[in-house]
């Protein structure tokens, strides 16, 4: 078992709403590990897309993402990829 | 099921503005003074009442409490002559207090008030005694003190039984607490369950207040029970009585058969009772949760149907033997 923290940004103008929160998601669901964002001291599962919803997360929040389980490496880099590229929008 | 990995949030201290902000709407709260010191923080949940402290003694002056006012102190200030009065309070303020609330609408001297005006200490008033004050601040202090934390899961309230249902995502949480709301029941939270412990043994679920009563269905997506369904099907603050924790069938594993054991699970220190319940195609969880809420209010009333049904075997047998 594997634990690895990292810091993501929310690049995207509309922050995380239902559309990156499903892509999110459907990515976290294909790893075995448990993910865990921390935002402004709220921790939520990153495999609840209500969770994902309560976040608030504007552009340019900084989010904390932990992941923890035999695939954490492999579910990070998805995450951060997914963060990285906006969730494929502006 | 794993709770040791659960972040549990317990505040540190809360600022004096929030606790006017509860105070001024759901009881009479004013200020009266001290404006400016509003953010000033509250550390314990504790109050202290300075008479001691007015009389000149400030060794183990509970300074960092809300200090609370009532007909002894208020009268106490009045015989003291000004100057004096100043001088003890000027004492009193070198230590950080948080505010000072005053119970019966009652007047203090306006010295109190100027300093505090002046120290930026705010000074509330009620108009309530000073017991029943002082119980009503303890108790929001206790509950805002108290620790908190997120679960992923589903509480719906089952026939009056708080239920909390968790297990892996894509177990079917959030179907089994869709059936249970078609079933007449009222659903507290879906996937983001905020748990907070009041007093001992309390544990509370409670609504975010962002999704409210929303909840993703896979295939359908995300819908509003409290649109579909109506207000009679959801609740925001439910205690719970009982976890189920939904798992896939495993024909190896072993299940309760008889249900003389009983398993509990602590969450943020209250234990709750709690069920293992095994998931497959074609078992209705719905019901299983129904049943399970039924019998937990059974064993609440005294009746224990699985240990008093195997007494009665044992004392049968007991009589028969030869």
């Amino acid at each position: 078992m594997t634990e690895v923290t990292e810091e993501v940004m929310v690049v995207n103008a509309l922050g995380m709403h239902a559309r990156p929160a499903a892509a999110l998601v459907q990515t976290t669901l294909r790893f075995e590990s448990d993910v865990h964002i921390n935002f402004r001291g709220n921790t939520v599962n990153g495999k609840s897309i209500m969770g994902l919803l309560t976040l608030g997360a504007a552009r340019g929040s900084r989010l904390s993402v932990t992941c923890f389980g035999p695939d954490a490496e492999e579910a990070l880099a998805a995450v951060r990829q997914m963060f990285a590229s906006g969730f494929g929008e502006d | 099921m794993d709770l040791s990995r659960l972040k549990v949030k317990r505040k540190q201290f809360i600022p004096v503005s929030r606790m006017l902000e509860h105070m001024t709407q759901d009881l009479d709260f004013e200020l009266l003074a001290g404006f400016q010191g509003v953010e000033r923080p509250v550390f314990s949940w504790d109050v202290n009442r300075p008479g001691l402290a007015l009389s000149g003694y400030l060794e183990y002056f509970a300074n960092d409490r809300v200090q609370v006012l009532g007909n002894t102190e208020i009268h106490f200030m009045k015989r003291m002559r000004p100057a004096e009065l100043a001088n003890r309070l000027n004492n009193m303020f070198s230590f950080e207090i948080p505010a000072f609330v005053l119970s019966r609408n009652l007047l203090p001297q306006s010295i109190l008030l100027d300093m505090c005006n002046r120290y930026g200490i705010p000074v509330l008033r009620s108009a309530m005694s000073t017991d029943e004050v002082i119980s009503r601040i303890i108790l929001y202090l206790t509950q805002e003190f108290s620790p908190e934390t997120v679960l992923h899961g589903t509480a719906v309230d089952v026939y009056g039984v708080g239920c909390l249902v968790v297990g892996k995502p894509g177990i079917g949480k959030s179907e089994t607490a869709l059936e249970l709301v078609e079933r007449g029941h009222r659903l507290v939270a879906d996937d983001m369950v905020e748990l907070k412990r009041r007093r001992a043994d309390y544990l509370y679920a409670q609504t975010n207040k962002t999704v409210k009563h929303c909840m993703e269905i896979r295939g359908l997506g995300i819908i509003d029970v409290r649109a579909l369904y109506g207000v009679g099907r959801v609740r925001n603050f439910k205690r719970i009585g009982l976890v189920a924790e939904l798992e896939e069938w495993d024909e190896k594993a072993s299940y309760d058969r008889t249900g003389l054991l009983e398993h509990h699970l602590d969450i943020i220190g209250v234990k709750i009772p709690y069920m293992r319940i095994p998931v497959r195609p074609g078992r209705n969880v719905a019901i299983i949760i129904e049943v399970a809420a039924l019998n937990q209010r059974l064993k609440e009333m005294g009746v224990h149907t699985a240990r008093d049904l195997n007494e009665d075997i044992m004392r049968s047998n007991k009589g028969q033997t030869r």
